[in-house]
Order: structure tokens, then C-alpha cells, then sequence
């Protein structure tokens, strides 16, 4: 059971549909494990069903009831899904997005003790990232130019006083400085969500950005 | 034998389940339909669109009745949560290279709550409690379910510090939650008092 959630705001903004990207999936990865959260959704969708409820009705076109009826019988047309297999590691909202399990991801390294695996979520808000920490490394010092969320899908981290294991989601911001040190006992993989770093184009953009490799 | 008064949105939709009733989904439709597409508009669609969603739903609900679990919520939320999910997929016109719905949400497993929803959902009362909320409180509620707004971006809106969002979201839900408890329908809200 996890010991790190998410906020209210990220879960009622997710009861309300408003976050169907990157971070949207990473909440739902983390309710998948967590009956707390899951428990706190459906009372915020309760809150969008009055919410349906009390909105001031809008006149309907008088022929869409016939338009309707009309249509009850035929079966639905279900575009072909492309085929996804159960790959039990991956947390089943991210199955369509990663090919295979963690093992045979192409890692990219980093250094030799940390890789990281680019996930491909068409979301112009986001970047979305598994990392990989070998286990009992640390990793440099560093904070973060925006929001940063972590969800650990496998083995745990510790950073500074906290333990972090599966099924936990922390959000780290501008203020966070840490320095995340896997457990002896594995490797650890987490699922990480930032802020899309701003696009600096031209010349005197760059200058202004020195981060900027 | 006395006349019978009209059936809940429960009853109905337990009857399309069923007895794939078209009378009960008339019914339904009548019931519901002016909203449906009320939430759709606030939620920024034209007219078009949200007649187009409107339609998405209903079928939905005609071939996903099965689905509705009167100990899960009550049925104008399950309607809620297929608009919002119809909104989404509308939006991203079904490109799989983005997050659907069905990514998010997993229908088919109707988990039942832990809370004592199913045995207040008769006495649901049909005005809502939103109403009994101060005009400032409903403003913020409708910022983050019609506009998606997080709560800094509210604060620049309204040109309020974000702790004033924060607290009147507070409020708001602490409000619903005393409301819930008088009139005894659902439990609403009761663990959220940390925003």
C-alpha cells in the first residue's frame, strides 16, 4: 500500500477528466495500487454528478431522440484497437505506450548507474520518462527547473529521511533539492513526469537559457 | 392499484440493462439529455459538438447499462463519468497515440465503495447541494470540472492569491460535506480536508 498520494487538486482535477495526459496516466498507475485514492476519485466524480445535476438545461433538437432510436440497433462501430498484450509489470494504463516489459526496454544510459526510457505519449505539456537507478547508487544532487512528479514501479529509493517504495507518487518542485539513492536490494524504476522544459529557439533564446545544452 | 410514480434514473437504467427497454431509455433521454448537453457547452463545445457528444452518451448508455453498479454511485455520476470520458475521446478523435479514456479509466471493473453510499441513494434529493454553496466557492468548483484549471492558474484569473483558491475550495468541500451529513443523502466528501 502506498504511503505517498497524490494532492486533492491532481485527484479532483482527474475526477473531472481535465488531466488526459501524461500525469492523468501516472495517477491513474497510481490508483491501480491504492483503494485511499481510488475511494477519494469517486467521491470527487459524485461532485461532477451534481455538478450535472444542477447545470441550467439547454434546449436539445427536437429530431435527436428519433435520430437516436434509429441508431440503438446497430452495432457500435469499434475502430480495430491495436492489440495490446498483458504484460502483468506494466501498470495496465501504460500498456499501450510501452512495447515491452522493463527488462527488454532500450534503456538509454545516462551514466552506468542510471538509464532512462523516453516514453512516447503524444502530450504537448508533459515529457514522460521511466528512469532506472542500479541498485544501492545515488544519484547527483539536483533539483528541478519545474514540477517533477515520480511514481515508483518497481524496488524503492530513499531521499534524505524518506523511504520511497512501490505504488508511491511524489511531486517534487522548484524548491526540492534531493538526491535519491536506490535500495540495496534491486534496481529501481520509476515512472517520472515534468513540466516540458520551454523550447528556446534562436540565438539570444539560448543565451538567456545557460541549462540549456 | 395505485399509479406508480415516475421510475429514478436508477430504475431506468437497470431496466435498459436488462430488458434492453426503449421505453426506460426514452425516458432517459428526456430526463437527462438538456443537462448532458448543458455540461457539455460549459465545458466549451458548441452546439454541434455537444448535440455530437450528446448522442455518444446515450448510445453509451444503451449498450453500457450492464455496467452501472447502483452500489458504485448513483446514476446521474455514472452519467457524469461516460460524459467526461466521451469528452476526452472526442477531443483526441479517437488518435491512439494520445491518452484515451480507456487508458485512464477501466469500466469494466466497477469496484464497490467502501463507504455507505448504496444504502442513501434512495433518499437522494433532487436539488442539489451545490447550490447551498456561496457564489465564490461554486466559481472555483466550476474552474477545475468545466475549464480544467488548476488551482494557480484559477488564482490568476480571478487575480486572487492561490491561497484564497485554495481555502475557498476548502470551504467548499467542507460545506458539502456538513450539508451531505444533515440531509443524510450521500456521505459526500467526508476524507477531503487537506486542499
Amino acid at each position: 500500500m502506498a504511503n505517498y498520494h497524490p494532492n486533492d487538486e491532481l485527484l479532483m482535477s482527474f475526477a473531472a477528466g481535465q488531466l488526459p495526459n501524461a500525469l492523468g496516466l501516472m495517477v491513474a498507475c497510481h490508483l491501480e495500487q491504492c483503494a485511499h485514492c481510488r475511494t477519494q476519485v469517486k467521491q470527487f466524480e459524485a461532485l461532477g454528478g451534481e455538478l450535472l445535476e444542477s447545470v441550467e438545461e439547454q434546449q436539445v433538437s427536437p429530431e435527436l431522440l428519433e435520430q437516436l432510436l434509429d441508431k440503438l440497433d446497430d452495432s457500435p462501430c469499434v475502430p480495430a484497437k491495436p492489440e495490446v498484450i498483458a504484460r502483468m509489470e506494466i501498470p495496465r494504463p501504460l500498456r499501450r505506450f510501452v512495447p515491452t516489459e522493463f527488462d527488454k526496454l532500450e534503456w538509454t544510459g545516462m551514466s552506468r548507474n542510471i538509464k532512462e526510457f523516453d516514453l512516447d505519449i503524444a502530450d504537448t505539456q508533459y515529457k514522460a520518462k521511466f528512469y532506472k537507478i542500479s541498485a544501492g547508487q545515488v544519484l547527483p544532487e539536483h533539483t528541478h527547473e519545474g514540477n517533477e512528479f515520480t511514481l515508483v514501479m518497481k524496488g524503492s529509493f530513499s531521499d534524505r529521511t524518506c523511504d520511497y517504495h512501490e505504488g508511491d507518487f511524489i511531486l517534487a518542485d522548484t524548491q526540492t533539492i534531493h538526491q535519491p539513492r536506490a535500495s540495496m536490494s534491486g534496481d529501481c524504476i520509476c515512472f517520472a513526469v515534468m513540466d516540458a522544459p520551454l523550447k528556446m529557439t534562436g540565438f539570444f533564446g539560448r543565451m538567456l537559457n545557460p541549462f540549456l545544452r | 392499484m395505485t399509479e406508480a410514480s415516475a421510475p429514478t434514473l436508477e430504475e431506468l437504467l437497470i431496466r435498459i440493462a436488462e430488458h434492453k427497454d426503449r421505453q426506460a431509455f426514452v425516458a432517459l433521454f428526456n430526463a437527462t439529455s438538456s443537462r448532458l448537453k448543458a455540461f457539455a457547452i460549459q465545458c466549451g463545445a458548441n452546439s454541434n459538438d455537444a448535440e455530437e457528444l450528446l448522442q455518444e452518451c446515450m448510445l453509451t448508455v444503451w449498450r453500457k447499462a450492464h455496467t452501472f453498479n447502483p452500489k458504485n454511485g448513483t446514476a446521474i455520476t455514472w452519467l457524469f463519468t461516460i460524459l467526461r470520458n466521451k469528452r476526452i475521446d472526442f477531443a483526441r478523435k479517437g488518435r491512439y497515440d494520445t491518452v484515451l479514456s480507456d487508458d485512464l479509466w477501466n469500466e469494466e471493473v466497477g469496484e464497490e465503495l467502501e463507504t455507505e453510499v448504496a444504502s442513501d441513494l434512495e433518499a437522494q434529493v433532487a436539488r442539489t447541494l451545490l447550490e447551498f454553496l456561496p457564489d465564490e466557492q461554486r466559481q472555483v468548483v466550476f474552474k477545475v470540472y468545466f475549464e480544467g484549471k488548476s488551482h494557480s492558474e484559477i488564482a490568476n484569473d480571478l487575480d486572487l492569491p492561490l491561497g484564497t483558491i485554495k481555502s475557498r475550495l476548502r470551504l467548499a468541500m467542507k460545506k458539502l460535506e456538513t450539508l451531505a451529513k444533515e440531509q443524510s443523502t450521500w456521505l459526500i466528501i467526508i476524507l477531503m480536508t487537506n486542499f
